[in-house]
Parts: structure tokens; sequence; C-alpha cells
């Protein structure tokens, strides 16, 4: 039987993932596949338990909105960084740091 | 039911294999396919959640378009980014920084501690559910259904989706216009 | 001031005698350069001669006179300034005036245009002072002080002409082995001082003096509570010949009187002749009573070696002044042996016939040299002016110098009538008596002082005849008519007044008997000579006849030109010549010795001590270098260490606030762990 745990699992394991690519990847849009692994394995998570929302389908709903907000924010974030790119020369995470204190 | 659980295991493996896969991966080219299959493993293991209308709207929204953005986007640009992208490279894997690791995998055992334990004792509400055979079949209509409850329960959180759809085309659109040269 | 007696006049003629030469001094000194003529000094001397007549007609077998006043004390001993006047002190300062004065009226003449007059005269008051202060005072301190003020005044005169290398080296050399004299003389006085606790001389040296009363049994010497090992009382006597034996030029310090002729004549005339050579015999005589047998047989030993070799020396030298110093040596030699046998009145007696007429001999070598000098500077010539060699027939040119000179020389060698006569012959006959009361081997003093009056026959009869007979060899080696002019007046006079004490009448009514003479009665004898007849006729008769012969044989080689050999390059020639080679072995042995030593000893320093200096110097700084190191490396890089550290700190927290995004987010969701891990009890 495939349970809830088996899909938690999964999610968790998925989200740690893009979890890691966030923190350690030095491309930026590295970070954005990262990113969207993390949403991806959350939408995994909504759908698992909106299996047993049938009264009000409320876990598959936001799974709709969470994926299209994400293509949303893939595109923003793809043309903030082609913006980024012109003005530092350099997708390198490390290299945009005249924000620091 | 072990044909269900193996084809599920497959897919599963499927999908965090080639999510390890993407992360240490040097070749940026070859971790963006890799995220093509990621997304229709995941999209595979919707619809043994019962979400089949989820599962296709993941392989058309995702990969369909997302992906295919990131590709264009990624490949239009000029040399130098994709020289950028791929300079540094030793190897085919990357050593991984060690502090990202600690932490993602401290996520990882956080996260499957509490999932063993919602498969020990599952929520209180999903309990119910079970008792009152409010759960999702597999032969209900979800379609029908999702349609029903965006146009009436959920009309609110659909009509700001849309506005914020239009926003973040003009955002993007106005972000990735061409500067006219002033330097 | 009760202490001072009523000061009788005698006593203050004996003040003015010493006093007047420093004044004269004193105003040489003061008027500097403007002084040229010398007059204060002659007057001085003349003032001198005065009240030194008077102190002698005063004290001469009259009154012995002893003043003093207390000087300065040390401890509980109390030193004095004083002066004794008794027949040695009377004679002696009759006898420095008498010599000094002639010598002064000469220099006036002799020294005429001499750039450095003002000190000539300066250093010959400074001279007569010290001397008649050493004849006069009372204490073997003052003494000491006069005896080392006339070595000074000679060094002084020895390098009068400063500019002449050979006046330097002379006079460094004369003051040096003075030195060695001076040093034996207050090791002297140190021993007499331990052991009587006075230096007086009447209270060491007197009738019921502390020397003769104290008791010398073999073994210790005793004295009033103190004694000493028995040994003491001879080397103190050794220690006192020493100082006489550097100051009258015996061997084997006798090296710095021939170089000591450096200086002018007029000062070898005095110094070198009459009176300093002579302070040596004078400081025996005084202090007499200390000697005891082996110490006489020492200085008599001496003493007749000595006459003998100078008198050997003097046979071969060329240098005119060169054979009248090595003469003074073999004189003074004699003096040595008189004292030696215990005749100290015979010592002085041949002392003060020696100052005549060796003085004599000086001055008129020195109207010689004078007069070649003038040949030198008319002609304009270049020759040794005193190398007798170059002289010959002056008789013809310089009579009256001739006929002083002749007579002198006659009193030299001793032949009757003169004054030398007596006192030579004093010396040789009480010789010839002493040696009968010795052991058979003593004959050899008197055989060697007759061979040695032989000598000086003949020595003295080379150069009279060298000098002022035969031809003018000089005219012959240039090939030029020279005129040689007669020696000034006032040269003349003094040199006149002198010979009159050359001769017999001064001094005894008989000029054949040397008993008679009223300066031997002066002096008590210690020890009365059983008088052996046949001496007394035999050796005059001996020494005479052979001095005769002597002469004749020096008349036919030098005066007829008869000389027998035809080179002069024998081994007893050249022994003689080179003064028997002294010189060479003292600067071999002892000037090369001392050098060597002192550069070995200047290596080792810089090698030894030096390289232990700076070894240690090394090792200062290697461990300045370690403690450098260590300083620098540990101690500072604790401190160093601690900054470093947290400034490490610093930066790993400051790496937080890099700017990279992905460190932010790092942080987040480290410290979002930390909290789900505390929500979820896992802590």
């Amino acid at each position: 039987m495939i349970t809830l745990a088996h899909f938690v699992i999964v999610s968790a394991i998925l989200f740690s993932i893009g979890l890691y690519a966030v923190l350690a990847k030095k491309n930026a849009i590295l970070i954005l596949v990262g990113i969207e692994l993390m949403i991806n394995a959350a939408v995994l998570n909504l759908v698992a338990f909106g299996r047993y929302d049938g009264a009000l389908y409320g876990g598959q709903t936001f799974a709709l909105f969470a994926i299209v907000l994400a293509a949303a924010a893939v595109a923003v974030a793809l043309a903030i960084i082609l913006n980024v790119y012109k003005h530092y020369k350099s997708i390198d995470p490390d290299d945009i740091n005249e924000l620091k204190d | 039911m072990t044909v269900h659980l193996v084809l599920f295991y497959l897919l599963a493996a499927t999908a965090i294999g080639s999510a390890l896969l993407i992360v240490s991966m040097k070749n940026l080219v070859r971790s963006l396919f890799l995220f093509f299959v990621t997304l229709f493993a995941v999209a595979g293991l919707y619809i043994f959640a019962l979400a089949d209308f989820v599962a296709i709207t993941q392989v058309i929204v995702y990969v369909g378009g997302v992906l295919v953005l990131m590709l264009f986007a990624f490949m239009l640009s000029n040399r130098a980014l994709l020289n950028d992208l791929q300079e540094g490279v030793r190897g085919v894997f990357a050593l991984p920084r060690w502090q990202a690791l600690l932490v993602a995998t401290s996520f990882l055992a956080i996260l499957l501690f509490v999932a063993v334990e919602i498969g020990e004792n599952e929520p209180y509400w999903i309990t119910e559910a079970q008792d009152n055979q409010s759960i999702i079949q597999p032969q209900d209509n979800t379609i029908h259904h999702l349609g029903i409850n965006l146009m009436t329960r959920y009309v609110l959180p659909f009509e700001v989706v849309s506005v914020f759809l239009m926003m973040a085309l003009m955002g993007a659109a106005h972000l990735a216009r061409k500067e006219e040269k002033q330097s | 001031m009760d202490h001072l007696n009523p000061i009788s006049p005698t006593v203050s003629a004996a003040l003015i005698v010493l006093l007047a030469p420093l004044l004269a001094f004193i105003i040489t000194v003061v008027s500097g350069k403007r002084m040229k003529s010398g007059l204060p000094a002659v007057l001085a001397m003349a003032i001198s001669l005065l009240a030194a007549i008077f102190v002698f007609a005063n004290i001469w077998n009259e009154e012995v006179i002893h003043q003093q006043i207390p000087w300065f004390t040390v401890g509980s001993n109390t030193f004095t300034l004083g002066i004794i006047l008794n027949n040695l002190s009377a004679i002696m300062v009759v006898l420095v005036c008498v010599i000094a004065l002639p010598v002064h009226i000469y220099s006036m003449v002799y020294m005429k245009d001499d750039g450095g007059i003002h000190r000539y005269w300066m250093y010959l008051s400074l001279f007569c002072f010290a001397m008649l202060g050493l004849v006069l005072v009372d204490s073997l301190l003052l003494m000491y002080m006069a005896w080392e003020l006339v070595g000074f005044a000679s060094y002084l005169l020895i390098g009068f002409w400063f500019t002449k290398t050979a006046a330097v080296k002379a006079n460094k050399k004369a003051f040096l082995i003075n030195r060695i004299g001076d040093l034996g003389f207050l090791i002297g006085i140190a021993i007499l001082y331990t052991q009587f606790h006075t230096l007086d001389l009447v209270a060491l040296f007197g009738e019921e003096g502390l020397v003769k009363q104290a008791i010398n049994d073999g073994n210790s010497w005793y004295s009033a509570g103190e004694s000493m090992p028995a040994e003491w009382l001879t080397i103190a006597g050794i220690s006192f010949f020493l100082g006489a034996m550097a100051k009258s030029a015996q061997f084997p310090f006798h090296i710095w009187l021939p170089d000591a002729m450096e200086g002018p004549t007029a000062v070898s005339s005095l110094i070198h002749a009459a009176t300093m050579v002579a302070a040596g015999v004078f400081m025996l005589v005084r202090i007499s009573p200390l000697f005891d047998s082996q110490v006489l047989l020492l200085i008599a030993s001496i003493g007749a070696f000595t006459a003998f070799m100078a008198a050997s020396i003097a046979l071969t030298q060329n240098d005119i002044k060169k054979i009248l110093a090595f003469s003074t040596i073999s004189q003074l030699g004699f003096m040595m042996v008189a004292i030696g046998i215990g005749q100290y009145g015979a010592a002085i007696f041949h002392l003060v016939t020696h100052a005549f007429f060796k003085c004599l001999l000086f001055l008129s070598a020195g109207a010689v040299i004078h007069e070649m000098h003038h040949l030198k500077e008319k002609y304009q010539l270049d020759f040794d002016a005193q190398d007798i060699r170059n002289m010959g027939g002056l008789r013809k040119f310089m009579p009256w110098t001739f006929r002083l000179t002749l007579v002198a020389a006659l009193a030299l060698a001793g032949l009757p009538l003169t004054a030398g006569y007596l006192s030579k012959d004093a010396i040789l006959i009480y010789t010839f008596e002493w040696s009968e009361w010795q052991s058979g081997y003593w004959k050899i003093v008197p055989i060697a002082l007759f061979v040695t009056s032989a000598l000086t026959a003949f020595y003295i009869g080379r150069l009279v005849f060298k000098v002022f007979f035969g031809k003018f060899r000089l005219e012959k080696l240039l090939q030029k008519h020279l005129h040689v002019q007669e020696a000034p007046k006032w040269m003349l006079y003094p040199m006149f007044f002198l010979t009159l004490g050359a001769l017999f009448a001064f001094f005894s009514y008989n000029p054949l008997v040397f008993e008679d003479a009223w300066l031997l009665k002066g002096f008590e004898l210690t020890e009365t000579l059983q008088r052996v007849n046949i001496y007394h006729t035999v050796v005059p008769a001996a020494i005479n006849s052979i001095s005769v012969v002597v002469i004749f044989i020096a008349w036919r080689w030098y005066a007829r030109g008869k000389y027998p050999v035809e080179k002069l390059t024998g081994v007893w020639y050249r022994f003689s010549e080179s003064q028997w080679y002294f010189n060479m072995l003292y600067d071999r042995v002892i000037v090369k010795g001392l050098i060597e030593t002192s550069r070995f000893f200047y290596a080792f320093d810089r090698a030894v001590v030096d390289g232990i200096v700076n070894r240690s110097g090394a090792m200062v700084r290697l461990l300045a270098n370690l403690s450098q190191w260590l300083d620098r490396n540990v101690v500072d890089g604790l401190v160093n260490g601690v900054g470093k550290l947290s400034f490490n700190l610093g930066g790993i927290l400051r790496g937080s606030r890099k700017g990279k995004v992905q460190y932010y987010l790092l942080s987040m969701l480290f410290f979002l762990l930390i909290v789900l891990l505390v929500g979820l009890n896992l802590f």
C-alpha cells in the first residue's frame, strides 16, 4: 500500500536536494532550479495530503495555484538574472555582493 | 498491489536520482535536461496521489512552459553567459560545500523524522476523513470537482492569481527589455 | 718657630752657595729667549764660589755643622730638610764651584751664536743647583731627589741639540741607564729605612751612627729592635753601588757616557768629566760605613775591570771627545778601586785632581773643535770636526791651547810635578799594599791598575801627538791651504785657571810624596795599611819609567808618522775600536729581546685576551639573537596569535556579512534548524 508516509518521504528528499542546490551552487540558474525543486516537493506534499480532503478539494486546488505561481516566479527570476548579468558580467552569486554591510 | 508499489518506487527513484544528478553535475545544460526528467517523474507521482489534473497541469505548465523558458533564456543569451557557466569545471562531479550539505541533511533528517511520525500517528482529520469516507477515490471525476471548487469556493484566489500573472508578465517584460546603449 | 736655631754665618753661606744658581735658573726661565749672554748664571756662580770658599775655610778640619728643620710627617715618621757641613761637603762644594765657574765663562764664548742659548743657561744653572744640593744635604731622601735632578739636567744637556737624532738617542740612553741605577739607590734606601727607620745621614753613618752600631753576626743583622737576615746588609750595599755604577759609568753601565758626548763640549767638561760622574764616588764615600767586605771586594773588582777595559778602548778611538770619555770611565774605575780598598781619602783626592785636568782636557778639545768648525764655515768644507785623523800639527796654529793641553795630558798620565801624579800614585801604592793582606788572586787588581796607567799614558800621548804634532792632515786631504786660528782669549783664561789646579803646587808642598797632601789629611783612614816601604819607591819609579817609554813610542808612531802596521784590521784592534762590542751586545740581547717580548705579549693580548673578549662579545651577541628570536617569535607570537585568533574569528563572523546571499540563507536555515530541533524535543 502506498501510504501517506511514502509521499512525504519522497517530498522530504526532493526538498532537501533542492535546498542543497540553493545553498551550494555557484550558478544563479541552478539556484533557480533548486527553488523549483523545492516548490515541486511542496506541491507533491500538498497533493499527497489533499487526497484525504475530498470535501473541500483544497489540496489539489492549491497545487494548481502553486504551479502557476511558480511559473510566474521563474519568468521574473530569469529576467532578473539577465539584468544582473548585464550589470555584473557574472552570474556567480558570490560576485553579486555590493549590498554587503 | 505489488505492481503499484514497484512502479511507485521506480518513479520515486527516478525523481530522486535525477534530482541528485542535477545538483552534482557541473555541466549546466545537462542539469537542465535532467530537470526535465525530474519534472516528468514527479508528474507520475502526482497520478499516484490521485491528482491527475495536477499531473497534466504540471507537465504542460512546468515542463512545456517553465523548463522551455529556462532553456530558451539560457541558450539565447550571449556566448559570455554560456562560457561563464561552463568555466571552473573540475571533473564532472563538484565537491559539495560542507555547510550546505550539513544543513540540507539536517533538514532531511528532521523532515524524515516527521514523516515517519506521520506514518505512525496520522493527524486526526485524516483519520476522520477516512472514517467519513470523504477521501478522494480513484474513480472520482477530479476535473469536475476542481472546476466547481475553483468557481465557487476558491474564486477569489483564482482572480488574484490571474491579476498576479498579468503583473508578472508585465514585470518580466519590462525587466528583460533591451536597454538603449547609454554608456 | 723656636726650633729654628739661629743660623750661623757658615750655614747662611752654605745656603747662598746652594740657592744662587737656583735664583739664576729662575731668572733665566723668566727671561726666556731674551737671555743671550748668560750673565746671571755666571754671576751666580761667582757668588757661589765666594760663599763656598768661606764655608770651606770655616769647616775644613774645624767643626761639623748639621742643621735641619722638619719637613713632613708620614705616620709616626718625620722627614727633615737639612744640610750637613763636614770635610767631604766642604771640599766637594768648593770643587763644584771652582770647576763650574770657568766652564760658565768658557761657555759664554763657545756657545755664543747658538740659537737655543737661553735654554743652555737654564739647564746649566739647574744642574749646578742640583749638584750643590747633592753634596750639601743631610738625608738620603734629599740626596736621592738631588741625584734624580742631576740626572735630569744631564739628560736635558746631552740632548741640547735635539734636532740631531744622535743626540736624542744618546740622551734617552743616558736617562734609561741612570734610571736603572736609581732603582738600586731606591732599593738601598728602602732597606735602610726598614732597618733603621731614619734616613738621616748623620744618624745613620756618623761616628755613633746606627749602621756602625748594628751588629751583623753572620745570621742576622741587628739594630735597635729590628733585625733582618744578614744577607740584606750585603744587598743594601750592592744596591747603593748599583746606583753609583750607573751614575759613574762603571761596567756594565758605562755605555751611556761615550754617547753623551753628543752634548756641547762645555757640558761634557763640567758634567761628564768633573762633577756629575763623580757624584757616584761621592755617594759611596758618604755611605761608606754600610759596606761589608764582600761589597768592597765587588767594588774594587768592578772598578779595576772598568779601568782596564775603558783604557783599552780609548787606544783606538778616533773621535777626540770619545777618547776623553773613555779616559773618564777609566779614571772613575781608579776611584772605585780606591773605595774598594777602603781608602776613601785617596778616592776623593783623585776625584778632585781628575776634575781639574779632565775638565781642562775637555775645554781644550772644545777649543780645537771650535776652530775646526770655523774652518768648516770659512772654507765651506764638509768633514767631521771631531775626528783626530783630520787634525795634526795644530801647535803651530794654537800654541797656547797646545801648552795647556800638554800640562793636562801629563797630569792624566801621572808624570811627576803634576797633581795627577800624586793622586794616581796614592791609589796605586795603596792598592799594592792592600793586596798584601788579601789572598793571592787579588794581586790582579793592582796589576790591572798598573797596566791601565801605562795604557793611559799611551792613549793620551796618542791624542796629543795626533792633534798637535805632525802635518795638518786635513790640508793634505783637501789639497788646500787652510789657516786655523788660536782659540779666543776668553776661552783660554778659564783653561789657564784650571791648569793651576792640575799642577802639584795646589795640593802638596812635596811634588813626589803624596802623603803630604793636605787633602788626604782631611780624611781619616778606615784601616791604616801597613806601610810597605818597597812599594812606595818601586811602584812610582816603575810606572813613571814605563809611561815615559810608552809616550816615546806614541811619539814615534803618531808624531813622526812611523806607524809600524799598515792596515788597522786586526781582531784586537776591531775589538777595541767597537768598544768591546758592548753596544752591539746590549742592542742584540736586551733591546731586541725586549722588543720581541713585547711583540709576543702584544700578539698574545690581541689573540687571547682580545680573543676572549671578542668571543664573549660574540657569545653575548648570540644570546641576544636568541632572546630576540624568542621574543619575536614566542612572546610576540603569543600576542600576535591572540590577535590573529580574534581576527580570524572576526573573519569568520564577518563572513556572515559578506554580501553572499547563499551565506545569508545558510545562516537563516541554520537557526531555523535549531528552532526546529528544540521544538521537536531532540535536544
